[in-house]
């Protein structure tokens, strides 16, 4: 790639973006305390809390127009997914989002078609595989115990999957609805494409996943940090601050870089995927290799750094620890997406070899 | 938001063009080689072609004064990366120049700015002692009046191209027994006065740096810049700059970081390794087909790439912190042949990785520590208040 090519850098947000943003900030700031990230922990998913998100158009906004959406960009999306994980939101909105959009994508999500209204308002929820090495047979679905539709691939199909009695929810780090799916004891099971194109659009689906994730770990880490950066002003040791101590302050000023970069990566990375799909393919993994890592890390120094107090199951601190490991890995190794990066990057180089 | 190539107008494209030729013309292997041997970062010929052409006095100054136009800046910008322009002293000497400008008497300011736009006049900074370190108010360097003028005694690191500059941005110690933010007096110093020595140092990454020592130098006071004791002041703003506060426009034609070029060289290697894994060697084998390779490389690139999209101060941390994480997983995966520099037979990228892991250490050093970046980002941007350090032994 010619890294001196001009191209501009504008990471600024419009106005409307900004609205946007402030909007559902607000939102979960008044709807999702720890309290009721807390009381949801037994479900993985508070369902009040999910029809009043629907209610605002948080599902309807990522569908396109065609199918009865508001056709929203992916920069809009992590932007909500930002808001996700800083409010640690008991909502599988992530995953429905990203299989609706599939569902949209293979013609499968028919306008005409009743339960499609109710998709697109997220009176039902679908879920999906997000995997990106599936063997395939009996597999943990991060949404496996509340979705209504879930999307799986199976070789070279893609198919829906229902049942009749939800699968029991697993207990789990990342306290999501999380179950063991057993595709061949669906009560459905609907083909709803195959071939090279419909796997070409699950890859954009896990894709999109990986993304939003992203996003939602910056969040995350955001407010785990500001929490311990209060915590830490107001910690007295030998009569001074332990937010005076470098041994504290660095780690939280590394965690603040972990943010700004994340945070413009998964962007730009939306950008891409909106404007200009297959100019950067690898960034939607590059923005969840490095947040799965980097959210992890964080979330383990900004529970250190409150000490004994930190630790306590009841610390906000270790709502957010526990998270910080389990969104990214109900996705599976993140290894699997950094080999993808290299392979994307290797043909793309290797191109760019024989014409130089 | 936007990504996106800049639709470029006639008038654009063709200075682009006519950049791009002159670059060429100018810059020859020979100029490239020459700077790596040397490691000075600055070629006298290809500076005062520059300086003539104009481009020396259109990148100094703003545009409402003749300067470039945001995407003109950022065309030279790419493009004298593009070519290895030796160019990293340039920067410091329109900093200096920026900084001097409101402070300096009106014939100082005359002399050292024409000269400055021409390219005749180097600048080079003064600010680290050999027992200084990153505090740079802790000034050993004295200067001490003497009638209409001022006798300087003391010594300076890292005044890296004062062998090819005209004058030395020098802070001083004017009241030693004032606290150290009221004792302050910078200079603007002519580096042919008599008492001054410069002798070089080699640094890791194979740059040529100097320290300079200050016998009984004199300098008339028309030398000075701003207030005796105020250096402070004078020194603030030429931090701030250094530090890389970056104002941004809102076109997006702007780097999002100060050693953003660094970031690229990072970049650039990044994605010759790929390209190498990718390749087939002479037994029919590729490095990517070794799954551990494919996984080092991807994490790397995936690390790279944020610390490219990371702004401002972060940025600063960021790429430098990224270069040292990311550069020995890319030479282990060149194998020993990324042992070999730049030149040597069959090096793995011609020793770019090599490069990179060497120079990673000098960008996390120069122009502030990376710990003193880290302590601005707590203090001014977390809020978590000013480094404690215990009192010194009494």
């Amino acid at each position: 790639m010619d890294r001196y090519e001009l191209q501009r850098l504008d990471y600024s947000l419009s106005e409307a973006h900004t609205d946007l943003q402030a909007a559902y900030r607000q939102f979960f700031k008044t709807s999702c305390s720890i309290d009721t990230v807390r009381a949801a922990e037994a479900s993985g998913f508070d369902k009040n809390l999910w029809e009043r998100l629907c209610a605002m158009g948080a599902t309807t906004m990522a569908l396109p127009e065609s199918c009865g959406g508001d056709g929203a960009t992916l920069v809009d999306l992590t932007l909500v997914a930002e808001e996700i994980g800083r409010s640690l939101a008991p909502v599988p909105w992530i995953d429905h989002v990203c299989a609706a959009r599939l569902l949209a994508r293979l013609g499968a999500l028919d306008i005409a078609n009743d339960g499609a209204a109710d998709l697109v308002n997220g009176a039902q929820i679908a879920g999906l595989d997000p995997q990106v090495d599936s063997a395939g047979g009996v597999r943990l679905i991060p949404t496996g115990s509340v979705a209504d539709h879930v999307i799986v691939r199976d070789g070279e199909t893609i198919v829906r999957l229902t049942f009749g009695t939800r699968p029991f929810r697993v207990d789990n780090i990342g306290r999501l609805p999380m179950a063991w799916i057993d595709p061949a004891k669906a009560d459905s099971r609907a083909i709803l494409a195959e071939g090279a194109g419909a796997l070409a659009g699950y890859r954009r689906a896990l894709d999109e996943w990986r993304l939003l994730t992203a996003a939602a770990l910056v969040g995350l880490v955001e407010e785990t940090m500001t929490i311990a950066a209060e915590f830490a002003k107001t910690r007295y040791t030998l009569g001074v601050p332990i937010s005076t101590l470098q041994g504290i302050s660095h780690p939280l000023a590394n965690m603040a870089i972990a943010v700004q970069g994340g945070r413009n990566l998964a962007r730009r990375a939306a950008w891409f995927l909106d404007n200009e799909p297959d100019e950067r393919p690898e960034l939607a993994a590059s923005a969840f290799v490095f947040m799965a890592e980097e959210a992890a890390k964080a979330a383990t120094m900004a529970v250190h750094i409150q000490g004994g107090l930190g630790v306590s199951s009841e610390a906000a601190a270790t709502a957010y620890f526990v998270r910080a490991r389990g969104w990214p890995l109900a996705g599976g190794d993140p290894g699997a997406s950094a080999k993808q990066i290299a392979e994307i990057v290797a043909a793309r180089e290797s191109r760019a070899e024989r014409r130089s | 938001m936007d990504f996106s190539r800049v639709d470029l107008c006639a008038d654009d494209q063709a200075f682009l063009d006519e950049v791009r030729s002159f670059l060429g013309t100018h810059v020859t292997d020979d100029v490239r080689r020459r700077d790596r041997e040397t490691g000075e970062n600055f070629d006298e010929s290809v500076h005062l072609a520059v300086g003539a052409k104009g481009y020396l006095a259109a990148d100094l100054k703003p545009e409402s004064d003749g300067g470039f136009s945001p995407v003109r800046r950022r065309i030279w910008e790419l493009e004298r990366c593009r070519a290895r322009v030796p160019w990293f002293h340039t920067g410091t000497t329109a900093m200096i120049a920026r900084t001097v400008e409101p402070f300096a008497s009106p014939e100082i300011k005359e002399a050292v700015l024409s000269g400055v736009l021409s390219g005749h006049v180097r600048l080079c900074l003064g600010f680290t002692e050999p027992e200084g370190g990153s505090d740079v108010a802790t000034c050993k360097t004295r200067a001490v009046r003497d009638g209409d003028g001022w006798i300087i005694n003391g010594s300076k690191m890292f005044t890296s191209n004062a062998h090819n500059s005209q004058y030395v941005f020098l802070l001083t110690n004017t009241d030693p027994g004032a606290p150290k933010h009221k004792s302050l007096t910078m200079f603007l110093v002519p580096l042919d006065t008599p008492g001054i020595e410069v002798q070089g140092i080699r640094t890791v990454d194979g740059d040529r740096t100097n320290i300079t020592y200050y016998s009984d130098v004199r300098v008339d006071d028309k030398y000075r810049l701003g207030e005796v004791n105020g250096g402070w002041t004078v020194l603030r703003s030429a931090l701030n700059a250094e530090h890389g506060v970056v104002d941004r426009d809102a076109e997006g034609l702007q780097k999002i970081a100060a050693m953003s070029e660094h970031g690229v060289l990072m970049a650039e290697a990044v994605d010759n390794t790929a390209a190498i894994a990718a390749a087939e060697d002479a037994n029919g084998r590729r490095l990517l087909e070794d799954q551990s390779v494919k996984y080092r490389l991807g994490r790397g690139i995936a690390r790279v790439e944020a610390a490219l999209s990371t702004p401002e101060i972060f940025g600063r941390v960021a790429i430098a912190q990224t270069m040292r994480d990311v550069s020995p997983d890319l030479m282990d995966i060149l194998g020993a042949a990324s042992s070999l520099p730049v030149g040597a037979e069959r090096a793995a990228d011609d020793g770019g990785v090599e490069y990179i892991f060497r120079m990673a250490l000098p960008v996390g050093v120069y122009g502030g520590t990376l710990e003193v970046f880290r302590n601005m980002i707590a203090e001014h941007v977390l809020g978590l208040g000013r480094p404690n350090y215990s009192p010194p032994k009494r």
